[in-house]
């Protein structure tokens, strides 16, 4: 909301009594104080008492007692699992944008116009979004199954040994990126649609008569004019990378030995599973910081930038 | 600079014929206007000239060579959109000089190209503004800067003034028709607005429903209407159309009469009347009367006539300035 000059010169105590005249006042005390219970109850307690767990060596039951320092967060930065996953999370982060993203945008240039084949592909596109993440991995893990999968049946079919996609510690998480990108690339691909059918046709057209070519009309009108949607899709891309866990554990379940696993099927696998909430707490922690990291960073800087 | 000759353009989308063959010349260096009323298929003619419709049947040629199948950017042609069309990531530079990037221009020849264009719309103060730091007027210079910097050999324009406030378009008028002088090329523009095109015009084209109604100079269109919707199109305030009958030509099917070529008198006259309303324009009256057994006229009376809604007074039409039409709603008699 826009506050004009004027009224924030005036003293707070007539800002007040203005306030209550226009009834903007009672408003605020109604209609603030739900939201704010909600919000301390269901984000701000749970972040704060993870951060205050993640200093104890604690399973979840009774008081957390044994008070082990910054302890949780050495052994974690130490061990080799956590460093896969959190390669594997940028790993994610880096194919989500410079693979899903430039993907949805052609896909999105190629059927952003409003024609009944369009609107068949568009549903097509995204599907894979609309299926629940759980299902869509166990559908995957069905389709690299060297046994009985379609992998098995294409390696049959081409008289080679079938391949075990999931098991190979170098193949595991290509595939599951592979995954990760059918999944949410239709999710990026409707928001450029969405950008690019608010593009005047004028633009194109004008463009066209300067002579530019398809491709040089994408890359000086199109995208130059969608790219407040490439910003907010690029941001949800990178927030939506930091927290892939339910793909990968009807998957692959961070297998073969640790290799697939990210921020958050690790923190589930280590923390959790094995009831070591002040461990899997320290994670979150690590998880949240990283978030608030990149949302501040973004805010502060990309899209300020795409908005002027 | 060149002539465009349209020969038998058809334009359908789908079952839809919105351009039923249309044969057009536009001469060298004219300023040539299409006008009609919305959806009489001027901006499609417009548009399949400047190559962004294809035609369904027919032949487009640009300076005698045939361009029916060509890009828009090899036509020679260049268009001002309604919309300016005016790219807002890209400075008013940007926006003029971007054709002359795409097609590798020399950066000193582009330089001098958008340096003069600037002096003529009078743009050099505001080349490194976005348009959106613009005002109206100034984006529509832009977006002829942008059309002048390619020296095409026609100008294009769809309706580029009429997001324009009044004062604003008419000073843009008196601009484009300057510019037309200074630069001579041929132009084609498209209005809906019949100031515009009888002000700018050395030929006008009145079209309705795809078809072609008369091509001429606009006081030639203005005197010697040859058809009964070019009567009532081109005029302001419109001509008046009354039955043969009540007009007193039996002969004819419609008699026009322009509201200024009726003379009233309080006293005596042909038809009498009854003023419904009255509007003082200054330099002209301009009345909405109800005369007996002729229906609704309306008179062009001088500025300092008084008259008031509900007064009595008689009309008498200067009957050498009548317009004669007959069954076919075709010009009859004289200036045929």
């Amino acid at each position: 909301m826009q506050t004009t000059p004027a009224a924030r010169r005036l003293p707070l105590g007539e800002r007040l009594r203005r306030g209550m005249r226009s009834g903007r006042l009672t408003a605020i005390a109604l209609l603030l104080p739900p939201a704010l219970i909600l919000f301390t109850l269901f984000v701000i307690l749970p972040l704060t008492e993870s951060g205050y767990y993640a200093f104890f060596d604690w399973n979840g039951y009774g008081q957390p007692t044994d008070y082990v320092g910054l302890r949780n967060f050495e052994q974690m930065m130490g061990h080799s699992a956590f460093q896969t996953a959190a390669g594997n999370t940028l790993k994610i982060v880096a194919v989500s944008l410079f693979l899903q993203m430039p993907l949805a945008l052609l896909l999105a240039l190629m059927i952003y116009r409003r024609t009944p084949t369009n609107a068949l592909f568009r549903l097509v596109f995204f599907v894979p979004y609309i299926l629940a993440e759980v299902a869509a991995g166990l559908i995957w893990s069905f389709v690299f199954d060297g046994n009985y999968g379609v992998t098995a049946s294409i390696a049959q079919s081409l008289g080679v040994d079938s391949f075990f996609i999931l098991a190979n510690r170098d193949w595991a998480f290509v595939a599951v990126m592979t995954v990760i990108v059918w999944k949410y690339f239709g999710f990026h691909m409707m928001i450029y649609i969405a950008a690019l059918q608010g593009v005047s046709e004028d633009l194109i057209e004008a463009a066209r008569i300067e002579g530019a070519r398809r491709v040089q009309i994408v890359r000086y009108v199109q995208v130059p004019m969608i790219k407040p949607a490439i910003v907010v899709s690029a941001f949800f891309a990178i927030i939506g990378a930091l927290q892939v866990f339910d793909v990968i554990i009807p998957l692959t379940n961070g297998g073969p030995s640790n290799s697939t696993h990210t921020i958050v099927t690790y923190l589930y696998t280590f923390g959790l599973t094995r009831l070591r909430i002040g461990f899997g707490s320290a994670v979150g922690v690590v998880l949240f910081l990283v978030a608030v990291l990149v949302a501040v960073f973004y805010q502060r800087f990309a899209m300020k930038r795409a908005e002027t | 600079m060149a002539e465009v000759r349209l020969k038998n353009v058809t334009k359908a989308f789908g079952s839809v014929t919105v351009i039923p063959d249309l044969d057009l010349m536009v001469p060298d260096g004219s300023f040539t206007v299409l006008v009609g009323p919305s959806g009489c298929g001027k901006s499609t003619l417009l548009r399949i000239i400047a190559g962004l419709e294809m035609p369904t049947a027919g032949t487009i040629e640009i300076g005698g060579e045939d361009v029916t199948d060509e890009e828009p950017s090899k036509r020679g042609i260049s268009m001002v959109f309604q919309s300016y069309a005016l790219y807002p990531h890209m400075t008013v530079k940007e926006n003029i000089d971007f054709g002359l990037r795409l097609a590798k221009t020399p950066a000193d020849e582009r330089e001098r190209r958008v340096a003069e264009a600037a002096r003529i719309l009078a743009l050099t103060d505001y080349l490194d503004r976005k348009p959106g730091q613009l005002s109206g007027g100034q984006r529509q210079r832009v977006a002829i800067g942008r059309s002048i910097v390619r020296q095409p050999k026609v100008f294009l324009f769809d309706e580029p003034l009429s997001n324009l406030d009044a004062a604003l378009r008419t000073q843009m008028r008196v601009e484009l028709a300057q510019l037309h002088q200074s630069i001579d090329a041929t132009m084609i523009y498209v209005t809906h607005d019949q100031v515009e095109a009888m002000t700018l015009a050395d030929q006008i084209v009145v079209m309705t429903a795809g078809r072609i109604e008369q091509v001429g100079a606009p006081m030639d269109l203005y005197d010697r209407p040859q058809t009964v919707f070019v009567a009532g199109f081109i005029g302001s305030p419109k001509m008046n159309l009354l039955p043969g009958e009540a007009a007193g030509r039996p002969e004819v099917e419609t008699v026009g009469i322009r509201p200024e070529h009726i003379r009233a008198d309080t006293e005596a006259g042909d038809w009498p009347a009854v003023a419904n309303v009255v509007e003082n324009l200054g330099s002209d009256t301009i009345a909405y009367v109800s005369a007996d057994k002729r229906g609704e006229l309306t008179v062009r009376l001088p500025g300092h006539m008084r008259l008031r809604p509900g007064e009595r007074l008689f009309l008498t039409p200067e009957s050498e300035n009548l317009h004669l039409f007959g069954e076919n709603g075709q010009r009859v008699g004289p200036g045929t």
